[in-house]
């Protein structure tokens, strides 16, 4: 029943879609057929629509490329009309500028951590710079937790003036030629970074605004983005700068990414720098997410003041699907009050826009918000992924009563249903790559193998084998075919970890386990240094032989001539060397071990 | 100096094996046009040593004298140039290089190594215009691209340059090469011959050989001439008078190897096939090729294997091997390899014993 009515509306909004199609190709012959859909769609702006129509019948005759243009002038005049009947007039703007909280008591952060802040400010703005220790205060957090907002509210319950350090717009690339040529320098943001910090320890803030210095608070919201070890040692080196030597009590604000990018090196870059800074004297304070509950219940103050009528459910849902992002749950909200007012402007009966209201939150409750058209999409850290991978939980019990259309399995292939998304899913979820992925797997899945089941060990050893297969195809060659490459890739990913949840039949009952980082990248790495420092030392003891095949020498001259103790001198200098080298690396990866304790879900 | 080197034949005329090869070659090579040459044959058998004394036979002395460099090629490839670090010997009138030391640019190498020496031909005294000789090595490890652009450029620049390739396996090399070349088989040298060489040795060294100790170092080389040399120097240094029963010291990685093979055979448990990934680690870092461990891994477990399953497992050590040449990391397929022995021989365990 719901499906045929959720069907319809399909047809109608395709129907539509030809309809436009209709009107760009067919313009100059028949005009008049196709604009009369387009009113049915917009009556409200008949007036208009049909003073354009008449403007382009006239010359009609022109060619098809005018045409279309004032087509799209007519869609933009027809666009800020829709805006501005969206909201009745009530709503101007977006509702998180609208409801951005006013006062400490509006804030949905956690109250301990704003007290937190409003107690460094009161102290410091009240010894203002006279006081010996650090004037800087990080606030780390991930993206619309009311990091701003935060310092915004906390200032305007002091009385205190938020000075903000604003972004440079970023230099487009004609601007860029014409700059240079007209002989100005490209300043890149870190520059400029760079020397409003200078300006900032020279003078103050007096060059740049005129009242008094006392209650003015600094806020750097957005620092440049750094990419590589050079930027990345400069916005170290001036944000200790800033540290050492600002007076005015300043905030600095940083986006946590989440766990999910945490094999990133850029991550870890924030991270030390954060570190730094607090070894340095600077204040941290950590905003965690904002709980579901707050949210809640500054959505639906919201929708009383909006007088908007949204179920609890709906408003749960959104919640959740903001993932603690407060800015995206208002904007969803928005959007979701937005959503059926256009559609009461096109020729649908009320009725009918009523219950495709209520399929749509229904199948919203039904699929567990997946199928929101808001929302963030859930991330999850590649180390969850492998967790779910390799725990390879399953429904328990018997198996259900096999449907009629599934197809009949021999039992030795069936496994129970998983308990979790498809793998492709939780694959897409983490994104991570393939080939990372597969060697995770491989350097893993073996300690969580029964341990009697040799025939699983070998039949997921089969399956990361084929992965490998699909993968090696892609390596070494230069014409690239990305498209191919993506497939293929994906191809592999999912026979990696179907393979890993098929083979893994036996899993072992659950326990503690530490995911290790493949040993196989070090393993690479001393391979191939090893490599050139035999051919190399080869080469430079036997110079006026002749070449001779790497293989050969590690197979065969080598180990004779350890037997001869032949140049002995030189092997155990090179051997030292070798160890050494090998030792230093091992020190790097301690330093990124990135060993994460999981446990089972 | 080792005695590989110190007693490799430098001409034609006084090789010991492949004496009939030898000897075709010197009629070709001394007639005035000589093709281009591909010499496959199992390692150890003396291919280098014929081509080097060919290229000897062709240019006299001064083959002889080379030199190492390593050298910075700068290769434009369209939209990028690329930088390629080879080492190269050369002498006036050749060089050898291992191309497929460069990866997966061993296109770009060999076209424009090719490219550069068919630039400035040497004039010979005559005042006749020569060529150059271009020996490569490895042939069969180049991608089947280099072997494509190789083809082209044999073509083009054939007036001024000759190939002598060399490699294992012809079957490696793509049809349109082998087709341009002149094949040379050249064959493992039977242990006669290799008792012949080593007691050659011997005599030039002035070493006692008791009776039946060439052939026992010959049997243990797998008819490797290289290694059969190797292997007796080693002898040599170990222990000298040689006495009849004195053991052949093996090379440590294939008694590596037959270690990881008993500790397959005694438990078959994920457990172990962990610490096998561990021991094969270590082989591979040690620039152990992973085909040669494959390799040597079934030869030691089929030593101690029924013959019921001789078969099955040697498909098995087949399919992986043809995988670890397509994929990309060897430690997958050698681990599978490895997994399937394990899950075969406990189910055949289980079955004979219960």
């Amino acid at each position: 029943m719901g499906k045929v009515k959720r069907s319809s509306a399909i047809v109608i909004s395709s129907s539509d879609d030809e309809d436009d199609k209709d009107f760009v190709l067919k313009t100059n012959f028949s005009y008049s057929k196709s604009v009369p859909t387009r009113r049915n769609r917009k009556r409200a702006n008949r007036a208009q629509l049909s003073d354009s129509r008449s403007r382009v019948f006239h010359d009609s005759n022109d060619n098809g490329f005018d045409v279309i243009k004032r087509f799209c002038e007519d869609f933009d005049q027809g666009f800020p009309q829709f805006k501005v009947s969206s909201g009745f007039g009530r709503n101007m703007g977006l509702w998180v500028d609208k409801y951005k909280p006013r006062s400490l008591e509006e804030l949905a952060v956690q109250k301990k951590k704003v007290d937190e802040v409003k107690t460094w400010f009161e102290e410091r703005l009240r010894t203002s710079g006279k006081n010996s220790y650090s004037n800087v205060l990080l606030i780390s957090g991930q993206a619309g937790v009311g990091k701003s907002a935060t310092v915004y509210a906390v200032a305007s319950n002091l009385g205190a003036q938020v000075h903000e350090w604003n972004t440079p717009t970023p230099t487009i690339w004609q601007e860029h030629l014409h700059n240079s040529n007209s002989g100005i320098r490209y300043m890149s943001k870190m520059d400029e970074f760079e020397s409003f910090v200078e300006r900032i320890r020279k003078y103050g803030l007096s060059s740049m605004t005129r009242t008094s210095p006392s209650s003015i608070i600094l806020l750097i919201d957005d620092l440049p983005v750094v990419n590589g070890k050079f930027a990345y040692g400069r916005l170290h080196r001036c944000l200790h700068l800033l540290l050492r030597s600002v007076h005015l009590p300043t905030a600095i604000l940083i986006n946590d990414y989440g766990n999910s990018d945490s094999a990133e090196y850029k991550t870890r870059y924030w991270e030390e720098l954060q570190l730094s800074l607090v070894n340095a004297g600077a204040c941290k304070v950590n905003f965690n997410p904002i709980t579901i509950n707050s949210i809640k219940r500054t959505l639906s103050k919201i929708c009383r003041h909006e007088q908007f009528e949204v179920g609890d459910e709906q408003i749960d849902l959104i919640a959740k699907a903001s993932g603690g992002d407060i800015r995206s749950a208002i904007t969803s909200l928005q959007y979701y009050c937005l959503k059926p007012l256009p559609m009461n402007s096109q020729s649908f009966s009320k009725s009918s826009v009523a219950h495709l209201e209520e399929e749509m939150g229904k199948n919203n409750i039904l699929d567990g918000g997946i199928c929101l058209p808001f929302g963030r999409d859930a991330t999850l850290s590649l180390f969850h992924a492998l967790g779910k991978f390799l725990h390879n939980k399953r429904e328990s019990g018997v198996l259900s009563e096999p449907d009629r259309n599934a197809i009949l399995l021999k039992d030795k292939f069936v496994r129970l249903p998983l308990k979790m998304d498809a793998p492709e899913i939780v694959l897409c979820q983490a994104h991570g790559q393939t080939r990372a992925i597969a060697d995770f797997l491989h350097e893993n899945v073996l300690d969580f193998v029964n341990e009697d089941a040799i025939d699983d060990a070998w039949f997921v050893s089969s399956y990361l084998s084929d992965a490998d297969f699909l993968l090696g195809t892609l390596g070494g060659k230069l014409t690239r075919n990305f498209e191919a490459e993506n497939i293929i890739q994906s191809a592999a990913a999912s026979i990696a970890v179907r393979g890993v949840l098929f083979g893994n039949a036996h899993a072992v009952t659950s326990r503690w386990h530490a995911i290790r980082k493949p040993k196989l990248w070090q393993v690479e790495q001393s391979l191939r240094h090893n490599k050139c420092q035999m051919v190399s030392q080869w080469n430079a003891i036997h110079s006026s032989m002749n070449l001779c095949e790497f293989s050969v020498i590690a197979t065969e001259f080598n180990p004779a001539l350890n037997w001869l103790g032949y140049e002995a001198t030189k092997d155990s200098e090179s051997l030292q060397v070798s160890t050494a080298v090998n030792n230093g690396k091992d020190d790097y990866f301690d330093n990124d071990n990135c060993d994460d304790e999981i446990e089972d879900w | 100096m080792l005695w590989v080197d110190k007693y490799r034949p430098k001409t034609l005329d006084k090789v010991l094996v492949h004496q009939d090869i030898a000897e075709n070659l010197k009629k070709l090579v001394t007639e005035q046009d000589c093709p281009h040459l591909l010499f496959y044959g199992p390692s150890g058998s003396g291919k280098k040593t014929l081509i080097m004394a060919v290229l000897r036979q062709m240019f006299g002395a001064s083959a002889d004298k080379v030199k190492v460099e390593n050298k910075n090629w700068k290769i434009d490839a369209g939209t990028r140039t690329i930088d390629v670090e080879l080492t190269t010997l050369s002498s006036t009138h050749h060089v050898e290089m291992n191309p497929s030391n460069a990866g997966f640019q061993d296109r770009y190498v060999v076209q424009e190594i090719i490219k550069e020496m068919a630039k400035n031909r040497p004039i010979d005294t005559k005042g006749k215009k020569g060529f150059k000789v271009l020996v490569l090595n490895e042939v069969d490890k180049l991608s089947r691209e280099a072997q494509h652009s190789l083809r082209r450029t044999m073509e083009k620049y054939s007036a001024s340059c000759r190939l002598i390739l060399c490699c294992n396996s012809s079957s490696k090399v793509t049809e349109a090469v082998r087709s341009r070349c002149l094949n040379m088989r050249i064959n493992a040298p039977t242990e006669e011959e290799i008792v012949k060489v080593l007691e050659f040795i011997g005599k030039k060294e002035g070493l006692q050989l008791p009776p039946g100790f060439a052939s026992r170092i010959a049997q243990q080389s797998n008819r490797s001439l290289r290694r059969a040399i190797l292997s007796f120097e080693t002898c040599r240094v170990q222990q000298y008078p040689f006495t009849n029963n004195q053991a052949i010291p093996p090379m440590d990685w294939e008694e590596y190897v037959s270690e990881i093979a008993s500790s397959i055979l005694k438990e078959q448990s994920p457990k172990r096939l962990f610490e096998v990934r561990g021991k094969l680690y270590e082989l591979l870092v040690n620039c152990i090729p992973p085909d040669i461990i494959l390799k040597r891994l079934l030869y030691e477990l089929l030593k101690k294997l029924d013959s019921e399953l001789k078969h099955e497992i040697s498909h098995w050590a087949a399919y992986y091997e043809h995988r670890l040449r397509l994929g990309q990391k060897a430690i997958f397929h050698l681990e599978a390899f490895v997994a399937k022995f394990m899950s075969i021989y406990k189910g055949f365990l289980i079955e004979t014993f219960g």
